[in-house]
C-alpha cells in the first residue's frame, strides 16, 4: 500500500517554494487512483516521488508497505525500485537501443534468465501491438509507439505498482480505452495503479476515486464524478 | 537490421560515451613512460645490489710496471719484480684471505668494453691483484701505507668506499623511479577521472532513467569502470609494448657491462633477440608484465570511485 503523511518536497534550495506541501493520502494495495489537476500543479513531481526519484523533503512516505526514510540505504531503494513500473511523460526511452531491448530492460536490471526475457517480450510486444517492431531503434518510432513501449516497460517485470503520467496522451481512442482496460484488469489482480491525465473524458470512462492537485496541494480526494 | 535483442545492451553506449582514441593513447603514453622508468629502477637495483654484496671485504691493489724487478734492499741477491714483493707483502693477511692476480685474458676481458679487442698486450698495464678478506675480517689501516712504501706507485683500492658512493647514486636513481612512477599513476589518474566525467555529462539522462529502472550503483559503476579498465589495459599493453624495443636496444648497448657479455654490438638490432631477450632481468620482466593490469586498476579503481561519488546525487 501506499501512505503519505504530511509530505512536502521542494526542488533543490531551501529558499524556493515547496513544490508539492502537506499531502496526506493513503492508497491501498490493488487501488486505482486518477491523480487530477491542472498542469503545473504538481501531478509529475509527485509521481517522481512515489516512484523513488526524489525523496521527500518533510513528511512520511510508505510505498509498497515499506517506510522511506530520508536516509534510506541505497540498496533498498534499488529493491522498491524493482517493484515500481513508471511510464514517463516524456517516456524516457534509450535512443540507442531497439524496441525489444528497451522493453527488456528491467528484466535484464533484475538479472533474469535471457530466454524467459525474451519470451515476456515478445508476449507484451504482441499485446500493445508493436509485435513487428521489436527490432525497430527507439529513435524511429512515432509517438504513439514511443507511448507504447514505454508501458510494455513499466509493466513487463509485474511490478506492485505501476505510476503512468499522461499514458494516453499520445495514444488513439481505441488504443487508450485498451490501455485503460488493462490498468482495471492489473488493479483488480492486485496492483495498485496510479494514473496522472487531465484527460476528462478517459476519467468518465473508467469511474475510481481520485487526487486532485493544485499548485502542490491536495484540495480534493474522492469518488471520480468530474 | 539488427537483432532485436542484442548483447547485455542497457542504453549505455559506452564505446560512444567513452571513446577509445583518447583514454586509449593517453594510457598508452602512460605505460610507456612507466615501462621506462621501470626499467630504469631495476637497472639502478641492480646495480645497488652488486655494489653493496660484500664490497666491505674486497680490495683491488693495481702494481705499475709489475715486471719491473724491485730495488733490492740491504744488498739481498735474489731479484723480485714489484709484483711479487706486493704478494709477498699481502701474504700476511688474516687466514682465509683470497688473493688472486688476474691473468692477462681476465684483464683483456675486463677491459674489453672500454678498449675493445684491441691486443692490449702492446698497453703498459698495471697487475691488478683481487684481494678478498674473510667475513669477519678488516683491512689493517697500515696495509696502504705499508705497500706504498715497499713499491711504490702501487695504488690500493678499497671497494667499499666506492661502493658506498655508487649505492647512494643507485638509491637516489630508485627514489627518483619511484616519484617518476607516482607522477605517472597521478596523471593516469586525472586522465582516467576527466574521461569519466566526461562520459557521466553526456550520458546523464539516461544514467537517471537506468536508476529509474532499478539499476544499482555497483551495476552503473561497474559498467563504466569496466570500459575505462578495458581501454587502460589496452593502453597500457600497447605502452609496454613499445617501449620494449628502445629498451632491448638499451640492454644491448649495456651488454658489454652485464656479467655474460654478449657479442659485440657491430649492429643496430641484434641479431640473437632470444639471448638479448634472456639478459632482461626477472624483476623488470615481473614489473613489465604487470603493467598492464596496473594500469587498468588505476583506470577501474578512478571510475569506480567517481561514478559512485556522481550517482550520490540521485536517491
Ligand atoms: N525541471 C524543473 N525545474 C524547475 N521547476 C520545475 C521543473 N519541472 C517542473 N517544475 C515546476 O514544478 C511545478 C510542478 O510541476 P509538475 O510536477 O511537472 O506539474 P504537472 O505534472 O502537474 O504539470 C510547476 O510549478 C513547474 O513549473
Ligand atoms: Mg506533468
Amino acid at each position: 500500500m501506499i501512505r503519505l503523511d504530511n509530505v512536502s518536497w521542494r526542488r533543490g534550495k531551501k529558499d524556493s517554494g515547496p513544490v508539492l506541501a502537506h499531502l496526506s493520502f493513503a492508497v491501498p494495495q490493488g487501488g486505482f487512483r486518477w491523480l487530477l489537476g491542472p498542469s503545473g500543479a504538481g501531478k509529475s513531481s509527485l509521481l517522481s516521488l512515489l516512484h523513488l526519484e526524489n525523496l521527500p523533503t518533510d513528511g512520511q512516505m510508505t510505498i509498497l508497505g515499506k517506510t522511506v526514510a530520508q536516509d534510506e540505504k541505497r540498496a533498498a531503494l534499488v529493491r522498491l525500485r524493482h517493484r515500481i513500473g513508471m511510464v514517463h511523460q516524456d517516456y524516457q526511452l534509450m535512443p540507442d537501443l531497439s524496441v525489444a531491448d528497451n522493453v527488456a530492460l528491467p528484466l535484464r536490471l533484475q538479472n533474469r534468465p535471457e530466454d524467459e526475457i525474451q519470451d515476456e517480450v515478445h508476449a507484451i510486444l504482441k499485446w500493445v501491438g508493436l509485435g513487428e517492431r521489436l527490432d525497430v531503434p527507439a529513435t524511429r518510432l512515432s509517438g504513439g509507439e514511443q507511448q507504447r513501449t514505454a508501458i510494455a516497460r513499466a509493466i513487463i517485470h509485474r511490478p506492485g505498482l505501476i505510476l503512468a503520467d499522461e499514458p494516453t496522451n499520445a495514444l488513439e481512442e481505441s488504443q487508450a480505452c485498451r490501455l485503460l482496460d488493462m490498468f482495471a484488469e492489473l488493479s483488480a489482480m492486485g496492483t495498485t495503479v496510479i494514473v496522472a491525465t487531465h484527460n476528462e473524458s478517459l476519467v468518465r470512462r473508467l469511474e475510481r476515486p481520485f487526487l486532485f492537485l493544485e499548485r502542490g496541494r491536495l484540495v480534493d480526494e474522492g469518488d471520480a464524478q468530474v | 537490421m539488427t537483432r532485436p535483442f542484442s548483447g547485455r545492451k542497457d542504453g549505455l553506449s559506452l564505446s560512444e560515451a567513452l571513446p577509445d582514441r583518447s583514454l586509449f593513447a593517453l594510457v598508452a603514453m602512460m605505460g610507456f613512460l612507466a615501462a621506462l622508468t621501470l626499467a630504469g629502477a631495476s637497472g639502478a637495483r641492480a646495480l645497488s645490489a652488486r655494489w653493496s654484496g660484500g664490497a666491505a671485504q674486497l680490495l683491488t691493489i693495481q702494481v705499475p710496471d709489475a715486471n719491473a724487478p724491485l730495488p733490492a734492499q740491504g744488498g739481498g741477491s735474489a731479484t723480485t719484480t714489484r709484483v711479487q714483493a706486493v704478494l709477498a707483502d699481502l701474504a700476511s693477511l688474516p687466514d682465509g684471505t683470497e688473493v688472486h692476480q688476474l691473468t692477462p685474458p681476465e684483464l683483456a676481458r675486463l677491459l674489453e668494453p672500454w678498449l675493445g679487442e684491441t691486443d692490449s698486450s702492446a698497453l703498459p698495464l698495471p697487475a691488478i691483484i683481487r684481494v678478498k678478506l674473510p667475513p669477519d675480517a678488516s683491512v689493517p689501516a697500515t696495509l696502504e701505507q705499508a705497500l706504498g712504501t715497499h713499491v711504490p706507485g702501487t695504488i690500493m683500492e678499497h671497494n667499499a668506499r666506492w661502493g658506498e658512493r655508487l649505492r647512494a647514486l643507485a638509491n637516489s636513481l630508485l627514489a627518483c623511479a619511484g616519484l617518476a612512477l607516482l607522477s605517472v599513476g597521478g596523471i593516469a589518474t586525472m586522465i582516467t577521472g576527466l574521461a569519466t566525467r566526461t562520459g557521466l555529462a553526456t550520458r546523464k539522462d539516461i544514467i537517471k532513467t537506468l536508476h529509474g529502472l532499478g539499476a544499482s550503483d555497483s551495476y552503473i559503476a561497474g559498467r563504466f569502470a569496466w570500459r575505462t579498465a578495458t581501454l587502460g589495459f589496452g593502453g597500457g599493453l600497447s605502452g609496454t609494448l613499445m617501449a620494449c624495443l628502445p629498451l632491448l636496444l638499451l640492454l644491448q648497448m649495456a651488454a658489454p657491462f652485464a656479467s655474460a657479455p654478449l657479442t659485440t654490438p657491430d649492429r643496430l638490432l641484434p641479431q640473437n633477440w632470444q639471448a638479448l631477450a634472456n639478459t632482461i632481468p626477472s624483476d623488470m620482466l615481473c614489473a613489465l608484465a604487470l603493467l598492464p593490469f596496473a594500469a587498468a586498476f588505476i583506470c577501474w579503481f578512478t571510475t569506480q570511485v567517481m561514478v559512485r561519488l556522481w550517482l550520490l546525487r540521485l536517491p
